[in-house]
């Protein structure tokens, strides 16, 4: 008798053999890279006015912001509104996949219920979405810096490696939130709050540097601030960040990427009867 | 995962799933919605959040290659349940399944399609939630558009298809995975006379002696004609297994309904 393809038995708490699960879920790619262009579309990014909003939000959104700043009366010269667009943006991709991983579970009821397939492509699908609203944005910020008429510099390639921690921790919270609100479902109303204050927590509306040296302390609490603080300084102020917020951003994403996709893999079998 | 697979054929009378005292008990939510706010009113209560259903209990099943297998049973029997466990979407609670073979399932219709795109990329979309690879929806899209009878409408949005074009559609991309061992659920009720006869059609093709075939359905008539083997379940365990007219007489007797119409039409 030939060996069984696939057997199943009851689980117990803890991973699926990680190098079938990695492989079906690679053979699965180009599955999530047409999900998440439907789900684009469902959205209208396909249209023209759709990607024109998809750039006008954040450029609103960072008017609004500008105007806050002058009114309660900080710097706003050129590098102030350099600054916030860059960091706001990038506040957005994380953001994003925090609301769009949310309910990717959820929402996808009826596919987990009807095919078996690695569960955590519905969150990575959610952070492909968030990165695709997210690049458009980037042409945006290159555009506003020509023309505020800032220096170009090579160390703003320190730039992708910090894009490339900002997709891990996003793809690690995407994936921890989604499988949370299987169990809780009030979190995806909860969360609107939950991003506002890690908005304001964040070195976007001021610098870092402005920060007040007995707040600066907590910000290691904050994944978000030394992310953005490295963000800031290679794009905006053409500097090499500094390596001890390279390290902790980098230790924050791998932590909870490693974390999230823990508690997920160990959970994601019962998923189907816990929707 | 269930992905079809070119692979080598089997051999009829070869084993395809094995199934052994198999037990499902879910824990499932109270609440439609589980929230943490009700979790904390609760706290200090002790009211419980979950409770347990006992879906499948001691079941045990061969299937072999050549097999086309019928299972019938009253609503609540773990017909269902039992196809989600042989196709790797629920996990037994007791027992083992062995599968030897790629397995695809076909529980539902127009999984994984989107009613914003159109027909087009649904087919995709679709085929690709189906586990199959771009280039075979590719080489059998011809097939697909022809067998959904749905002409120029394939460009058209899938919210402007009536239900009928849906489920139509819907069927002919599930219909073209070639897997070893086809779970159908109840999803052949689709469409129009003409289109049931044809997807019933679609499905006898399937049966071949290096497939297994499992069929979900309440049409009695249709599983005298298709199966070679039927397996009666009742809440949760297997009552009779064995060749079609005896185990289906067996059951209607059990329901006292006899040779009525209501079970013997319908897909």
């Amino acid at each position: 008798m030939s060996t069984p393809l696939q057997v199943y038995e009851p689980f117990k708490a803890g991973l699926p053999p990680l190098v079938r699960y990695w492989k079906s879920l690679w053979s699965r790619r180009r599955f999530i890279s047409e999900y998440s262009r439907s789900e684009l579309r469902e959205q209208h990014f396909d249209s023209v006015f759709g990607q024109l909003w998809l750039v006008l939000n954040p450029l609103l959104l960072s008017a609004v912001y500008y105007l806050l700043i002058i009114i309660i009366g900080g710097a706003s010269d050129a590098l102030r509104y350099a600054h916030l667009t860059a960091t706001l943006f990038l506040f957005y991709l994380v953001a994003n996949s925090l609301t769009g991983g949310v309910k990717s579970i959820t929402a996808g009821q009826r596919l987990i219920l009807n095919t078996a397939f690695p569960r955590i492509m519905l969150p990575i699908s959610a952070v492909v979405i968030a990165v695709f609203k997210f690049l458009p944005t980037l042409v945006i910020f290159f555009i506003i810096r020509s023309v505020l008429g800032l220096p170009y510099s090579w160390q703003m390639l320190w730039a992708l490696p910090i894009l490339l921690i900002t997709i891990i921790l996003a793809l690690g919270l995407a994936i921890t939130i989604s499988c949370i609100n299987v169990y809780f479902r009030d979190i995806a109303s909860f969360l609107p709050y939950l991003t506002r204050t890690l908005l304001y927590l964040s070195p976007i509306l001021y610098e870092a540097s402005a920060l007040k040296p007995a707040l600066r302390s907590l910000q290691v609490l904050n994944p978000l601030f030394p992310i953005l603080e490295s963000w800031s300084q290679a794009l905006v102020h053409g500097q090499a960040p500094q390596g001890s917020n390279l390290l902790a951003a980098l230790a924050w994403a791998i932590g909870v990427f490693l974390i999230g996709t823990y508690f997920f893999l160990s959970r994601e079998r019962e998923f189907a009867v816990r929707l | 995962m269930n992905l079809p697979s070119a692979s080598s054929p089997h051999k009829t009378k070869e084993i395809a799933v094995c199934v052994r005292a198999l037990g499902l008990t879910y824990t499932t939510a109270i609440d439609r919605r589980p929230t943490l706010k009700a979790r904390v009113k609760s706290l200090g209560r002790g009211s419980k959040q979950t409770r347990v259903i006992r879906a499948l209990d001691n079941v045990d099943l061969d299937v072999e290659y050549g097999q086309v297998l019928g299972v019938i049973g009253a609503n609540g029997a773990g017909k269902s349940s039992m196809m989600r466990v042989i196709a790797g979407i629920i996990p037994p609670s007791q027992g083992r399944i062995e599968v030897f073979g790629s397995v695809s399932t076909l529980l539902a219709l127009g999984v994984g399609f989107n009613p914003s795109m159109s027909g087009r990329d649904n087919v995709f979309l679709g085929g690709l939630a189906a586990g199959m690879s771009r280039d075979e929806i590719a080489d059998h899209f011809q097939e697909i558009t022809e067998f959904s009878e749905l002409g120029e409408a394939i460009d058209a949005p899938m919210r402007t298809y009536s239900s009928g074009m849906f489920s139509r559609l819907a069927f002919s991309v599930a219909a073209t995975v070639r897997p070893d061992i086809l779970i159908v659920d109840e999803a052949l009720s689709t469409g129009d006379a003409k289109f049931k006869e044809k997807s019933l059609n679609r499905i006898k093709e399937l049966r071949s002696d290096d497939r297994a075939l499992i069929l979900v359905s309440h049409a009695m008539a249709t599983l005298r004609d298709v199966c070679n083997d039927v397996a009666w379940l009742h809440k949760g365990k297997l009552v009779q297994r064995g060749a079609p007219d005896a185990t289906i007489n067996a059951y209607q007797e059990f329901l006292q309904l006899g040779k009525s119409a209501a079970i013997d039409e319908d897909v």
